[in-house]
């Protein structure tokens, strides 16, 4: 498997967790379409920092990578690497493949 | 799987579901207010997590804005207390309202006096909520598993931040003793354990002001719910178990009491014997204990009797059904035997398709899933949250006697020949006391378990039923029962209302346990004399029907004296005493009155 679908297999599973803790109007669809930041996003900010910081350390448990998101400046920003699923994998998955090519 | 039913079995669990198709069971009625959640930290995951957890009761929360603690500890008209918030979460860390214990956090020299000043003060505020609540659920401050204070030193006395910790733990539980019935103080550091090394969330914390995992409020939405059902009544009664690899190894059948796994020096002997023993806690809690088992009895009896290491007596249980037939079936009977609702029942067996069978044909009926490992028996049976209970009464405790003693009774009117010899032959007498601090719990208790007997199903909490018996107009008379073959403990309720020149009985309350044996009228006496010494004209009863309390209605109509009105506007029948004439004590029934 690649990294790029290990990497949305982890976040599938981050949203199904998150999902279970959220009110139907707030759940997030396993879409790379689905938008986290701005507007027309269905999480509040806390519910993104859930996601988010949900997410290091399923990577870092199932994938054996630290990544680090949360120290991103522009994590939050509408066209930063939170803005949508989409971005956050291809994200995600950049960081993966970067750090493979330092090893 | 319903097609291999029995007839009988089929109508057993008919009758048993029958009252409470269409509608939950009571213990999943939603809860009556929104729970206000008071914290110095981002409380917001933990508001969600009580807002969408599908177990009972159902929560609406309302999070005061973090860091404000004293505001809406000490200011009913805050903005979190909206029309209908009657309970409160009230959570924080204690360097987060205990400013003496951040610097000793911070390692500066402690000073105790200051921080146990501090301490008292945050549980008074909270003493005042509980006075305007029907509930606080406060749980015990902690501090994260990476602060190691003084090290080795950290344990020393008014040194060590670990010291100090568990000492404003217990000031708090020592300072809020007065408040018992409203404030529970909830372990929360099992919650930490059980969440693992991430329990305390630095990045959560820096980034949203969370300072644990979801994991840990998971754990906590565990423990606040079941004593959010505790309080409502909802706590299991009665724990029904199977016999052969679930109370000892082995099938004893086949193998005789002597082949049997129990005790000894095997590791497996030694578990069995320990979740015998767990069993036998629970009896010390007031829960009851039941064998439900496909097997042959006089096998078994010979086990309880003959082996050596047995930890339970056949005694420890109140009903048993060991025979070949359908468990479900089994398990309606002991149920009816006991006048418990099915909705008390938790049932243990180590096979999966009994259980998967119980769970299809009793829904009511809680059945754990349960260890294929027999070494995590003792384990899994301590970690049920069902039978968290806001307070043991000594009824609860010798539950197990009295329904001995209501054996001897059946036995005894099996022998005479009508109800009214039998009731003769019982030497009934009825202790009349008023409302007291030292019934109010037991009180509370009936009123919140009664279903049958129960004129108006009103749930109440201790400090809300406390109030509302003092109020203008008002009188409540608990009830102890006790005969020849022993004492039944405080079994019925019931008050009373002056209004203008009638006299409204607003609660008539009685244990199935003693129903039918004459004291409901003597309750009904009781209430009635009262309204005529007060010079009352005539006393009203409106019945609020539920799914269950129609034996209430029955015992009103059966009764020559009350006139029955039906009231369309109303939510049941209302039914008029005329006072003109005396509503007597029936015969052969000893009233002992105080206050």
């Amino acid at each position: 498997m690649d990294h790029r679908s290990r990497v949305e297999a982890v976040i599938h599973r981050v949203v199904d967790e998150l999902n279970a803790q959220l009110p139907k109007p707030q759940r997030l669809e396993k879409s790379p379409e689905t938008v986290l930041v701005g507007e027309r996003a269905r999480l509040d900010s806390l519910g993104l920092v859930n996601l988010v910081v949900a997410l290091e350390q399923r990577i870092e448990d199932e994938l054996g990578a630290t990544v680090v998101l949360t120290e991103d400046p522009e994590l939050l920003s509408e066209g930063g690497p939170c803005s949508t699923l989409g971005r956050l994998a291809d994200h995600l998955t950049e960081l993966l493949t970067r750090r493979e090519s330092h090893v | 799987m319903s097609e291999s039913l029995s007839g009988t079995t089929a109508e057993l669990v008919a009758r048993a579901a029958a009252p409470l198709s269409g509608r939950p069971p009571e213990t999943a009625a939603p809860s009556r207010g929104g729970i206000a959640v008071i914290s110095d930290f981002n409380s917001g995951n933990l508001a969600r997590l009580l807002d969408e957890d599908p177990s009972p009761p159902a929560l609406r929360t309302e999070s005061a804005s973090f860091g404000e603690v004293f505001p809406p500890l000490l200011d009913p008209r805050h903005a979190c207390w909206k029309d209908g918030t009657d309970a409160a979460v009230v959570w924080t860390r204690p360097e987060g309202v205990i400013p003496a214990f951040r610097e000793a956090l911070e390692l500066q020299r402690p000073d105790c006096d200051r921080i146990a000043a501090e301490v008292d003060a945050f549980a008074d505020a909270v003493i005042q909520l509980a006075g305007r609540t029907r509930c606080v659920i406060l749980p015990t401050w902690t501090v994260p598993a990476h602060e190691r204070g003084w090290g080795m030193q950290d344990m020393r006395s008014s040194i060590g931040v670990a010291n100090l910790l568990a000492r404003m733990n217990l000031q708090v539980a020592d300072r809020l003793e007065g408040a018992r019935r409203s404030v529970f103080q909830l372990n929360a550091q099992p919650w930490l354990e059980r969440a693992g090394r991430r329990a305390f969330d630095s990045k959560l914390w820096y980034i949203a002001k969370v300072p644990f995992a979801n994991a840990v409020f998971q754990e906590a939405v565990k423990d606040i719910k079941s004593a959010l059902l505790g309080l409502e009544g909802g706590a299991r009664k009665l724990v029904i178990v199977d016999l052969d690899d679930t109370l000892w190894g082995g099938i004893v059948g086949d193998v005789g009491w002597e082949g049997l796994q129990l005790g000894g020096h095997s590791p497996l002997g030694e578990a069995f014997a320990d979740f015998q023993r767990g069993l036998k806690a629970l009896l010390r809690r007031g829960i009851l204990l039941a064998i439900v088992s496909k097997n042959e009895e006089a096998a078994v009896l010979e086990a309880f009797k003959k082996h050596p290491e047995m930890q339970l007596a056949l005694d420890d249980f109140s009903a048993r059904r060991i025979n070949w037939n359908d468990k479900a079936a089994n398990i309606v009977e002991v149920v009816e035997e006991l006048n418990l609702g099915l909705q008390s029942v938790v049932f243990i067996d180590d096979n999966p398709l009994e259980r998967g069978r119980v769970r299809e044909m009793l829904p009511e009926v809680l059945v754990p899933e349960w260890p294929a490992q027999k070494m995590l028996y003792r384990q899994a049976l301590a970690e049920l949250r069902c039978f968290d209970a806001p307070s043991v009464s000594s009824e609860d405790l010798d539950r197990t006697r009295m329904y001995a003693a209501e054996r001897r009774r059946e036995a005894l009117k099996e022998r005479l020949s009508s109800p009214d010899d039998w009731l003769r032959t019982l030497e009934l007498r009825v202790r009349v006391e008023p409302l007291r601090d030292a019934n109010l719990p037991r009180a509370a208790q009936l009123f919140n378990k009664t279903n049958q007997m129960n004129l108006s199903t009103r749930r109440m909490s201790e400090g809300e039923l406390a109030r509302w018996a003092s109020g203008e107009g008002r009188r409540l008379w608990t009830f102890r029962v006790a005969d020849r073959f022993g004492d039944s403990g405080l079994t019925g309720i019931v008050s009373l209302e002056a209004r203008g020149d009638r006299g409204v009985i607003v609660d008539l309350v009685l244990s199935c346990r003693v129903f039918g044996r004459r004291i409901e009228d003597a309750m009904l006496h009781v209430a009635l004399r009262h309204a005529r010494r007060l010079g009352l004209g005539r006393v009203e009863a409106v019945y609020v029907p539920t799914a269950k309390n129609k034996p209430c209605l029955d015992f009103l109509r059966g009764r020559s004296g009350p006139q029955e009105i039906d009231q369309e506007v109303e939510a049941g029948p209302r039914f008029v005493w005329d006072l003109s004439r005396e509503h007597r004590l029936p015969d052969g029934l000893q009233l002992e009155e105080e206050g």
